[in-house]
């Protein structure tokens, strides 16, 4: 049953040296050490690089719309809460087409894992900016340099209340691994903000560059159920801190919803239904 | 004094002043009397100040549409004295309240009818209750000049305020007597006496509750829904009832997420629906596809107001019948369908659920602010609903390959899903053209195949057409509608009969995969027919001549936010039968 999901059913095709291979490997071990069956994992992956790992992996799999991957994994959590959700989506889906869904998700803390593939661009539409891309860069779509300053996403998860909030960079898969194994266990919404490389469309930003602007949280000392250090750590921008940055234990939105205290909603039976009671007040 | 088999009654105020309320109640009564209700309201897209109107009419053996000229007219305010000037005979009552709202009658030139007096608020207030309950006074008096049973009228007070206690039920139902009584004195005989129709018991329910209910009956688990007029009943509905009915019902983000939330627990295997309105749905629209190409079975609900844009937000419109039944990109099967009532409202949602398990694809169902929002009389012949579930893989097994061939070609389309959670199951729902375990293809055969597997549902689901309402009388011309027109055909029909002309009704339910057998049978009678329909470009007419050749010069379209009236039917009818 625990077998590590190996089987690869098309190889990958993302390009060499890809932050995607490292982050890949990394969900393979946290569900391999979970040792929760593989077919109660749900994937949930949103359009882009990232999101082709659709077709490398051996698991139930959503491969949904463009920045649309959180709300069907919030419905598929209310579906059947027994399942463990984990959207795959890139910087792009996440902090800009589908910034909505992020934003309310997050504060009605539903049970889902977010790996957001941050690599500040748009890579497969061949490189145009990301909401995360440094004002002044040019790219494709911003020939003279992208005028917009770039989006805090731990902040904004920070002030906006999601439950377990972390950066991670793609090149350190062991801690990686650990890291969404945390997020896997943690009940409520978790965002990992996976730093990631991409060498073709954002070479500047390489295995040199993220080892001298990253630093441990541990190495700095800093307390996970401190919500303002954790917000004031997400502000950083010389140095970007990688690690937890901020876990709370509140309930999951399923687990506020009156009607699956008792089984989950796939498990409410409806083969037969009783109107009458239902039907006094329109006499 | 008269014995009618009908009567028409309208109170109208500002928005806030529990005008919807009021009217609800009278509703009840009439429908307590054994006798068919169809309530009709009108109110701007205002919290308070705006003008509402909710206008019951009622007849002993049927009520599908509201009637113009009014029997009484309670004016709540000043401004509805004005604004109602045409609907109105020398045979109307008007109840106003010259102390209240400082009104001088004989300043209404062309105000028809008679004209009484009722001070609504100091009689509410001398039996101890609030201005509110003024309207109450309104009921009792309203009561009295119809003929209507004043206890049945306590009963209903009792059934609605029962929640808030012994003392306020008891204070409505004296300002309730108060009105009563103050007429009688004051009016003399009633207009009319009201005979019940005993042993009939009815429901009245709105289109979308109907919907609502019928979602419940048809097995619903969740409901995703961002709230906008005139679908947001639904929402309300199935909100209130989900503890009760013992469902999910999630208001979300925005109208993308909605539907995407909806989807994703369709895909986990529960039943579920989102709906919107016209600019909603539109917002649905990519998702559309994707229940289409990953064939994840969904119920849509679409009520119709005019557009575009923003449109016209509490007024009724048919625009939306061709964007409905192409919305999305490229081509994928659906089922669409157009109830013309909430008995049909009801039934209809309540398919839908099965046909979208069944065929593993979308299934829309279209109503109008008109079906939505308008009360109407029904009946449940049963009040137990079995619902079978269909296309679960029971022990999904991996093929030769290692993986679930979810996608794989059938006969008839369809192919066993397995749901998450399943040992054996795993496949991919995919957004992108796929293989038969649904892993992204840009292969032109796997294409073809997966586009033919799709299309071959098409011909599956035209074998569960349910034919058009047909009313063959014999008639000299065949009106022609779908949906919400029903009622207002109906209607007419009954007043054209008076006047000696027969006509007979064909009104579209059903509409894709379109009926074509039965509605070409039908209409290739020697007779003519007109359409009916609420759109500038008559888009029934289009799609009619699409999928059956078949073309009149005889239309009746309206889009001026207005619903058809029966009078209007008629005119139509007699000034086409004249050329």
């Amino acid at each position: 049953m625990n077998e590590l999901p190996t089987k690869y059913p098309y190889l990958p095709t993302w390009c060499p040296g890809c932050g995607n291979f490292g982050i890949m490997n990394a969900i393979k071990m946290a569900i391999l050490k979970s040792g929760i069956p593989r077919e109660k994992f749900v994937m949930i992956y949103d359009i882009g690089c990232a999101g082709n790992m659709a077709d490398f992996l051996d698991l139930y799999g959503f491969h949904g719309l463009h920045g649309r991957a959180l709300p069907p994994a919030a419905g598929i959590k209310l579906a059947n809460h027994d399942l463990k959700v984990i959207v795959v989506i890139g910087d792009g889906g996440c902090y800009g087409e589908g910034a909505t869904h992020f934003i309310n998700l997050m504060r009605g803390n539903h049970d889902i894992t977010v790996l957001v593939h941050d690599n500040h661009r748009y890579s497969l539409t061949t490189g145009q900016m990301s909401p995360t891309t440094d004002q002044g860069t040019k790219t494709k779509s911003t020939p003279e340099g992208a005028l917009e300053v770039p989006m805090k996403p731990l902040a904004l998860a920070v002030s906006n209340h999601a439950t377990f909030i972390a950066r991670e960079f793609s090149g350190n898969i062991p801690q990686l691994s650990m890291r969404i194994g945390q997020a896997i266990a943690h009940e409520g919404f978790s965002l990992i903000d996976t730093l990631q490389i991409c060498s073709v469309y954002n070479p500047t930003q390489d295995l040199k560059w993220y080892k001298e602007h990253t630093v441990g949280l541990e190495m700095i000392g800093h307390d996970p159920s401190d919500k303002a250090a954790a917000w004031a750590r997400a502000m950083e921008e010389d140095k970007l801190p990688v690690g937890l940055f901020y876990q709370e234990k509140r309930p999951a939105y399923h687990q506020m919803v009156s009607e699956l205290q008792s089984a989950t909603l796939l498990n409410h039976d409806k083969s037969v239904v009783k109107m009458d009671e239902l039907l006094n007040e329109y006499r | 004094m008269r014995m009618e088999n009908s009567l028409n009654w309208k109170v109208g105020g500002a928005a806030g002043e529990g005008i919807m309320t009021t009217g609800l109640i009278f509703s009840k009564v009439v429908a307590r009397h054994g006798w068919q209700v169809f309530d009709y309201t009108e109110y701007p897209s205002l919290i308070t100040g705006g003008h509402n109107t909710y206008q019951v009419y009622a007849q002993t053996n049927f009520a599908g549409s509201q009637a113009k000229i009014l029997d009484v007219l309670v004016a709540m305010d000043k401004n509805t004295l004005g604004l109602h000037l045409d609907e109105l005979s020398d045979q109307s009552i008007i109840l106003y309240d010259s102390q209240d709202d400082k009104i001088k009658i004989d300043e209404y030139a062309g105000l028809k009818g008679k004209k009484v007096d009722l001070p609504m608020v100091s009689l509410a207030q001398q039996v101890g209750g609030t201005r509110l309950m003024a309207n109450n006074v309104a009921l009792g008096a309203s009561i009295y000049l119809l003929g209507l049973d004043l206890g049945v009228l306590n009963g209903v007070i009792s059934d609605i305020f029962d929640r808030k206690g012994e003392e306020v039920v008891k204070e409505n139902q004296a300002a309730a007597k108060a009105g009563y009584d103050f007429v009688m004195n004051s009016v003399g005989a009633p207009l009319m006496t009201v005979a019940k129709n005993e042993g009939k018991n009815y429901l009245t329910m709105t289109g979308n509750e109907a919907a609502s209910l019928g979602a419940i009956a048809g097995g619903l688990q969740l409901y995703a829904a961002y709230p906008m007029t005139p679908s947001s009943s639904i929402l309300h509905t199935l909100a209130a009832k989900a503890s009760e009915a013992d469902i999910v019902v999630k208001h979300a983000e925005d109208e993308i997420g909605v539907i995407n939330m909806a989807i994703g627990a369709s895909f986990a295997g529960v039943r579920a629906a989102c709906g919107s309105s016209g600019g909603g749905f539109a917002y649905m629209t990519e998702a559309l596809g994707l229940a289409g190409v990953a064939e994840v079975p969904l119920v849509v609900f679409e009520s119709m107001r005019p557009g575009p844009a923003l449109g016209m937000p509490t007024w009724t419109a048919q625009g939306d019948l061709q964007f409905i039944l192409t919305a999305s990109q490229d081509e994928f099967p659906r089922f669409v369908l157009t109830p013309g009532d909430a008995t049909e409202s009801f039934h209809m949602t309540r398919l839908a659920f099965e046909l979208a398990e069944k065929y593993q694809t979308l299934a829309i169902v279209v109503l109008d602010k008109h079906l939505s929002e308008s009360r109407y009389t029904m009946t449940l012949d049963v009040t137990e609903f079995k619902n079978e579930r269909y296309g679960f893989a029971q022990a999904p097994a991996l093929d030769s390959v290692g993986f679930y061939p979810r996608y794989e070609v059938t006969e008839s389309g369809v192919h066993e899903r397995s749901i998450p959670g399943q040992v054996g199951g795993n496949y991919i729902a995919n957004s992108y053209e796929h293989d038969k375990y649904g892993f992204a293809t840009e292969e032109g055969w796997v294409r073809v195949e997966q586009m033919d597997k799709r299309n071959k549902k098409f011909e599956m689901m035209k074998r569960e057409i349910l034919p058009p309402h047909i009313e063959d009388n014999g008639g000299e011309i065949t009106l022609v509608g779908f949906g919400s027109t029903k009622g207002a055909l109906q209607a007419g029909r009954e007043l054209l009969d008076k006047a000696g002309i027969k006509v007979n009704i064909l009104n579209v339910s059903w509409m894709w995969p379109f009926p074509i057998q039965a509605v070409t049978d039908f209409l290739n009678k020697s007779v003519p027919f007109a359409i009916v329909e609420g759109n500038s470009t008559g888009q029934f007419a289009n799609v009619l001549r699409q999928e059956t050749g078949l073309t009149t010069e005889h239309h009746f379209r309206k889009y001026d936010g207005r619903p058809f009236y029966p009078h209007e039917i008629f005119e139509f009818v007699k000034n086409t039968l004249q050329k």
